[in-house]
């Protein structure tokens, strides 16, 4: 991966230096103010699309700002192409970055995860400590509300998501291959609102042109809750005209999984055996959101103010990323790193004494048919009356080559832009 | 001189913390660009231009062509109604005033030697070292990614580029006159010059 360029590498690096004290995050000496705030500081949570690109922009915008990035994992592994790592279209390893960069741009890593936001106190905690935080964003991605369907909670380790991409993509991707010709796979897909609304049709793609190619015989069950395909529908619709071992069924909403009998349930009552499932769970804000008390009354999502990320229920706390609600913008890396670069921007400003400045996110959302063609949904937004408003949607005529290769553009400028 | 000094009061008040990279005017506007066409508009992929550096005014028409779809592109046209809505001056200067550091994509020496001999009927239009001519709305090729070179050449020979554009036909009618492979010659010269 490469990093910014020479001349902000020079400018940032040494600001950086004495990162190495904090950058182990050894867990016993984090007892009480572990890490005394010496100047004006921005304390993220979560290290993730959203976070990562905040942590690095507060560093872009104003050098001065202190910023301490709280992430458990030592590895960044891409959500985006993680659908193409179980048709084996690519490997994980082609999808999975270190944070060395951020730390390039002063960015102070702990990996440890925060247990609790504190905004009368403004502290994080973080195992026996805390940290002081002048502002602090909260991106900590989804959550899986387990409880929503029966029997799966304690069958996570055989009932697999991978819809946080790691060890449980490699591990779907194990099932398919295993799965005998003439299986079944069971894709199940929550209702809206979830993290990318185009992602499991997009999966079922890769999923139903693997099966072509290497288990002619199986079959691709889809288990819908919502009404249609809710993302490129006709898009989607038309690159299925070459999968005709996808047999998908709308408004079916799975409430049980048995592992044992190897069998989901709807909410009709109906059951469906599998081979392999692939159980996308409904989800809600990462914990530690629901914990600090900023989601709003379903206890799933976080409100913002459109222009500077600031939570509607906590001072001083930014959320950016999933874990937020009422923009017309879907759940997608592209908006979290735009929410996160328009939120930095609105820090930055806040913490010298400046109005924030009116930004809009875009987003474009790729999804990959087959091994080599793609689609593309492209979002704009303007801002008005301090709210995010669409300016235009905007659909690729059909599936290409060319747009496959846009995306792979899009891939590796953006991962850089988030953690290079 | 006036001039020089009330763009300095004018960098000056938008500056939010001192010289950084995001202080110029259309540095904040511009942010979504990066997803894309790299930091401060110095692509990294090989299919996205580069848009540091490009000629102000060639910056504003690209954008207006793609906004009003004369020149097709999904992943444009919404960006280039972004841009016009929150103003395209600012981030036609902001570009503008970057130097574009050159292409990284490794080109073929011998493709590039090649394409060089081939260049002599471009340099009218597009200068001797691949600069452009800013008055004439003519694009600095020199440094673009080898990808986005070859695809925009691809784009005029199969008239897909603002298809039917009057102004643009001695130039598409060139590039039907060239073989594929002179196009890539063509492209690994002009994204290795400096
Ligand atoms: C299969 C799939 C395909 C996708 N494809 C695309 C695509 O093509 N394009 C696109 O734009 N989007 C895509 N997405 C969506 C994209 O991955 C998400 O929208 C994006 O990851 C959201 O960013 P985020 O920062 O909100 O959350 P995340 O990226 O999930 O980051 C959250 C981070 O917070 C950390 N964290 C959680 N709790 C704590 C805590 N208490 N303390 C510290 N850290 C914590 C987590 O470890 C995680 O690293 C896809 C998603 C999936 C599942
Ligand atoms: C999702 C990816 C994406 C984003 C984000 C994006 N662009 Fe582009 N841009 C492209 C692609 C792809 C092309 C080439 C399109 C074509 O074939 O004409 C392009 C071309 C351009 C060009 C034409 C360059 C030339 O030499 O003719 C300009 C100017 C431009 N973009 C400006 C912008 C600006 C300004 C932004 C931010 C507001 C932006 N783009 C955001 C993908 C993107
Ligand atoms: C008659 C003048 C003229 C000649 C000759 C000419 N060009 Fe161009 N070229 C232009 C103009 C004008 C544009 C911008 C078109 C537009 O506004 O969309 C352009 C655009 C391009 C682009 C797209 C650049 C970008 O940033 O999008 C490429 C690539 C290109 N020319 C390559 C060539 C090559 C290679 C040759 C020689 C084989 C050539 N041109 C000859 C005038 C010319």
């Amino acid at each position: 991966m490469r990093g910014m360029g020479r001349r902000e590498f020079l400018r940032t690096s040494g600001v950086g230096l004495g990162v190495g004290l904090l950058g182990g995050g050894c867990a016993t000496a984090m007892k009480g103010d572990f890490a005394p705030k010496t100047s004006r500081r921005v304390v993220v949570v979560g290290g993730g699309w959203g976070g990562a690109t905040a942590a690095k922009y507060v560093r872009l915008g104003d050098p001065a700002i202190e910023v301490i990035l709280l992430e458990p994992n030592r590895q960044f592994v891409s959500c985006p192409f993680s659908n193409l790592v179980l048709s084996g279209v690519r490997t994980l390893d082609s999808i999975t970055f270190d944070y060395a960069s951020l730390r390039r741009h002063g960015v102070r890593l702990i990996h440890e995860a925060a247990s609790a936001v504190d905004p009368a106190a403004r502290r994080v905690r973080v195992g026996e400590g805390y940290l002081e935080y002048d502002r602090v964003v909260v991106a900590p991605g989804v959550e899986f509300q387990w409880e929503q369907v029966e029997g799966l909670a304690q069958n996570q380790d055989k009932v697999l998501h991978a819809w946080k991409a790691g060890p449980q993509t490699q591990a779907l991707a194990e099932q398919i291959r295993a799965m005998p010709d003439g299986g079944v796979f069971v894709l199940t897909i929550p209702p809206a609102a979830y993290r990318c609304p185009p992602g499991p049709y997009e999966r079922a793609c890769q999923v139903a042109w693997y099966l072509k190619q290497s288990k002619p015989r199986s079959k691709l069950v889809i288990l819908d809750a919502n009404q249609n395909i809710i993302s490129k529908t006709a898009l989607f619709r038309a690159a299925w005209r070459e999968y005709p071992n996808i047999d998908y069924r709308a408004s079916n909403k799975v409430v049980k999984v048995d592992p044992g009998a190897r069998e989901v349930t709807t909410d009709f009552g109906d059951k469906v055996k599998y081979d392999v499932v692939n159980l996308i769970p409904p989800q809600r804000a990462g914990t530690i959101a629901v914990q600090a008390d900023l989601v709003g009354a379903d206890k799933r999502w976080c409100e913002v103010n459109h222009v500077t990320f600031e939570s509607v229920k906590a001072p001083n706390v930014h959320v950016v990323g999933d874990s937020t609600i009422g923009l017309p913008v879907p759940k997608s890396g592209n908006v979290a790193n735009a929410m996160g670069k328009v939120a930095a921007m609105a820090i930055v400003h806040q913490l010298n004494g400046k109005q924030p400045p009116e930004l809009a996110p875009g987003n474009t959302c790729y999804s990959w048919v087959n091994d080599r063609e793609a689609i593309a949904v492209v979002n704009t937004y303007r801002i008005e009356n301090g709210k995010v408003v669409q300016i235009e949607q905007k659909l690729t005529p059909g599936q290409s080559i060319a747009v496959a290769q846009n995306s792979l553009g899009w891939a590796r400028s953006i991962w850089n832009d988030v953690i290079g | 001189m006036q001039f020089v000094i009330s763009l300095v009061l004018v960098l000056a008040a938008a500056s939010v913390a001192g010289a950084g990279p995001l202080d110029h005017p259309g540095a904040m506007k511009a942010l979504n660009c990066s997803a894309c066409h790299g930091f401060a508009g110095q692509s990294i992929a090989d299919t996205m231009p580069s848009l540091a550096g490009v000629w102000p005014e060639y910056f504003k028409k690209a954008i207006a062509d793609y906004a009003s779809g004369k020149r097709p592109s999904t992943e444009m046209e919404p960006y280039a109604k972004q841009v016009m809505q929150f103003g395209v001056d600012d981030y036609a200067a902001y570009f503008g005033s970057l130097k574009r550091e050159p292409a990284k994509m490794p080109v073929d020496g011998a493709a590039a030697g090649r394409g060089r001999a081939a260049a002599v009927q471009c340099a009218g239009c597009h200068g001797p070292e691949g600069q452009g001519d800013r008055a004439k709305l003519v694009p600095a090729l020199a440094g673009q990614p080898p990808g986005y070179l070859k695809s925009q050449m691809t784009l005029f020979k199969q008239d897909r580029r603002s298809p039917g554009d009057a102004n643009l036909k001695a130039l598409k009618a060139m590039m039907q006159g060239l073989p594929d492979s002179t196009i890539e010659d063509l492209a690994a010269y002009y994204s290795s010059l400096r």
